[in-house]
């Protein structure tokens, strides 16, 4: 504390410099405030000749303790031994301090470090996810990548062929069956692999089974129409987050304009949040529309 | 709570204990020295260095002037703790491997190990508290135990009894004067040593450790098992903090069956239990190996524990660790405080 109110070296050349080229500073001040502390108050000018005002309140606080008198004659003894060569204070090489450990006494620890071992993704990731700013590379959903629902079935999100490939895959998204057969076109002309159930723009039988999102819970996930153009994911995401832990939301936008068209999907991880987030959002205000929002049907 | 870890030794932990003002920590081990440290910040004030083999067990006078610690090369020695001068060395038949003070610290037991013909044997040494002091050489008493060896020893209140802790389980009782037994008492299973008996602050009553995976609570006076600390491996140490009223016990499968399994089933954690209700409230991680002792702090700050992986870590306990009461305990200190 004491060192504050000297210079360091490095100050001192700065006060030459200074008052040797330029007018002369006002003093240091220094007040006694009424609350026990201190306030310096110090001119000098920066390295581009202006003049800076440095204010510093300062409070000593004397922390006194009691301490027995034998241990306080012990702590003036010399090393000896080993450590005789030692310079005062722990030495680095016999005395480290350990990563910190939490130790709270109860009577039902067992059961508490139970808990958590055995059911680490429900309640405890949700209530984990609710403030914390994650983003999933391939559905831009508020989860680690790893745990996205879709990480076996989509690419992530730079890679535009594919993401084509997945929206085609969006429930009832209009114009799904187009886009898809344009996907997979395209994945055609690269000369990659492409499944026999997508080949030739197949849409039988065979596709639904092997469907990509065969496993998709639709009964959680909501559409969301008269959105307006402007609208941006990350918007809706924030809306409807409020409900719950949103899983994947889409916004349907044009190819070309990259402007939304007007209906998106929001899905939830758990379909009571979707529930409440279907009553509360039905109607809503947002961006000068209304919104209308209901369950996705299942895709035809 | 984060831990100090000192690193001054070189193999096994086998003994740490606190002066009575709990600022100086002693630890010895199998690499034949003894250091010293503040506990408050893990600086190692000093080394004893003289023994020739590795040590076993070491205990602090209560004036905090003079250590004495016992080896196996079969020696008890006395150290000045101030500048690590060795005061005096006693020639035993076999190896030391427990020593212990008596309350004034001018008495101090000895317990030999049973080897090459002898008897394992208690010795009674008289002590003056003093570095400039001429000790004497002649044991004031030997107790020798034809039946079972003893493995731990201490002192009772004002120096009444002797209390030890044996190989086969038992705790025997001696008369602090005469050393005729009084009591024999099997309180741990058969054939499972003691492997450690500290007592309460007042010496009216220890704890016990054993390889039968249990701690007792014994009184010194009758040898009544007053608490019994079940846990799910064997000890080696066991130890009662002051202020709050707790144990901690330590220990961890046997050190040749460490390389065998991971550090996570060894089971290398100090257990705290609630002295009075015996639950298990909570456990302290860190060791890779099993514990071999643990001490409290008689001022109830700190607590520190040695295992076999050659580390000393001392902890000091945060706001939590006082806090904890159980709901009687907190509507009795109500009622008290209303009072």
């Amino acid at each position: 504390m004491a060192a504050q109110a000297k210079h360091d070296w490095a100050d001192d050349e700065d006060l030459e410099d200074t008052t040797t080229t330029v007018a002369e500073l006002p003093p240091m001040q220094k007040i006694q405030n009424k609350d026990g502390s201190t306030t310096i108050i110090e001119y000098r000018y920066n390295d581009d000749g202006l003049k800076v005002k440095t204010t510093r309140r300062i409070r000593y606080i004397t922390h006194r303790e009691v301490v027995n008198p034998l241990v306080a004659e012990r702590k003036s003894w010399a090393k000896f031994g080993a450590s005789a060569k030692d310079p005062a204070g722990p030495a680095v090489d016999t005395t480290s301090v350990g990563e910190n450990i939490i130790f709270r006494p109860s009577t039902n620890w067992r059961k508490e470090a139970k808990d958590e071992s055995k059911d680490p993704n429900a309640q405890a990731m949700k209530d984990k996810l609710k403030d914390k700013k994650v983003k999933c590379r391939i559905c831009n959903g508020e989860h680690f990548t790893a745990r996205c629902p879709y990480k076996d079935t989509m690419a992530p999100i730079g890679e535009a062929g594919d993401v084509a490939a997945g929206m085609g895959d969006e429930p009832s998204a209009a114009g799904a069956a187009g886009v898809a057969s344009q996907g997979s076109a395209g994945a055609g002309k690269k000369g990659s692999y492409v499944p026999p159930a997508l080949r030739g723009g197949a849409r039988g039988e065979g596709e639904r089974m092997g469907g990509k999102f065969g496993e998709r819970d639709d009964l959680a996930t909501l559409r969301v129409t008269n959105v307006s153009e402007m609208a941006e994911e990350q918007e809706l995401r924030d809306m409807f987050e409020r409900f719950g832990r949103v899983t994947r939301v889409f916004l349907a936008k044009d190819r070309d304009t990259g402007m939304a068209k007007g209906f998106a999907f929001i899905s939830y991880a758990d379909r009571l949040d979707a529930v409440k987030a279907c009553e509360k959002m039905d109607g809503f205000g947002f961006r000068h529309l209304i919104l209308r929002v209901e369950f996705a049907k299942k895709a035809a | 709570m984060r831990p100090i870890l000192l690193s001054g030794h070189e193999r096994a932990l086998t003994q740490i204990k606190y002066n009575r003002e709990g600022d100086l920590l002693f630890s010895v081990s199998k690499d034949q020295i003894i250091c010293v440290w503040f506990a408050h910040n893990g600086e190692r004030l000093g080394t004893y260095r003289g023994h020739q083999g590795a040590i076993w067990t070491i205990d602090v006078d209560p004036t905090s002037t003079i250590l004495a610690s016992g080896s196996a090369d079969n020696t008890i020695r006395l150290w000045d703790i101030k500048t690590g001068k060795c005061l005096k060395t006693w020639d035993f038949p076999t190896a030391v491997k427990r020593v212990e003070f008596n309350e004034d610290g001018t008495k101090l037991l000895g317990v030999t190990e049973k080897r090459m013909g002898h008897l394992g044997t208690i010795v009674v040494l008289d002590v003056k508290i003093d570095v400039e002091a001429e000790q004497d050489d002649e044991k004031v008493m030997t107790i020798v135990c034809e039946e079972s060896k003893a493995t731990v020893a201490g002192w009772s209140y004002l120096s009444k009894y002797i209390i030890a802790g044996h190989e086969d389980g038992s705790v025997s009782q001696y008369d602090g004067k005469t050393g005729d037994l009084i009591y024999n008492i099997s309180i741990h299973e058969l054939n499972n040593q003691l492997t450690d008996l500290q007592w309460s602050q007042d010496r009216t009553y220890f704890i016990t450790a054993s390889k039968d995976k249990t701690a007792k609570l014994v009184s010194a006076k009758d040898l009544e098992v007053m608490k019994t600390y079940p846990s799910d491996t064997p000890l080696n140490s066991a130890t009662i903090t002051p202020k709050k009223d707790f144990v901690i016990l330590g220990g961890g499968q046997a050190a040749m069956d460490v390389t065998t399994t991971s550090a996570r089933q060894g089971k290398f954690e100090a257990r705290f239990y609630h002295k009075i209700f015996e639950d298990e409230i909570g456990r302290v991680r860190g060791h890779f190996g099993p514990l071999n002792t643990v001490a409290a702090d008689p001022t109830g700050k700190s607590y520190a524990s040695g295992g076999e992986d050659g580390y000393v870590r001392i902890h000091h306990f945060d706001k939590g660790y006082y806090d904890f009461m159980y709901e009687v305990e907190r509507e009795r200190q109500n009622k008290l405080s209303a009072a």
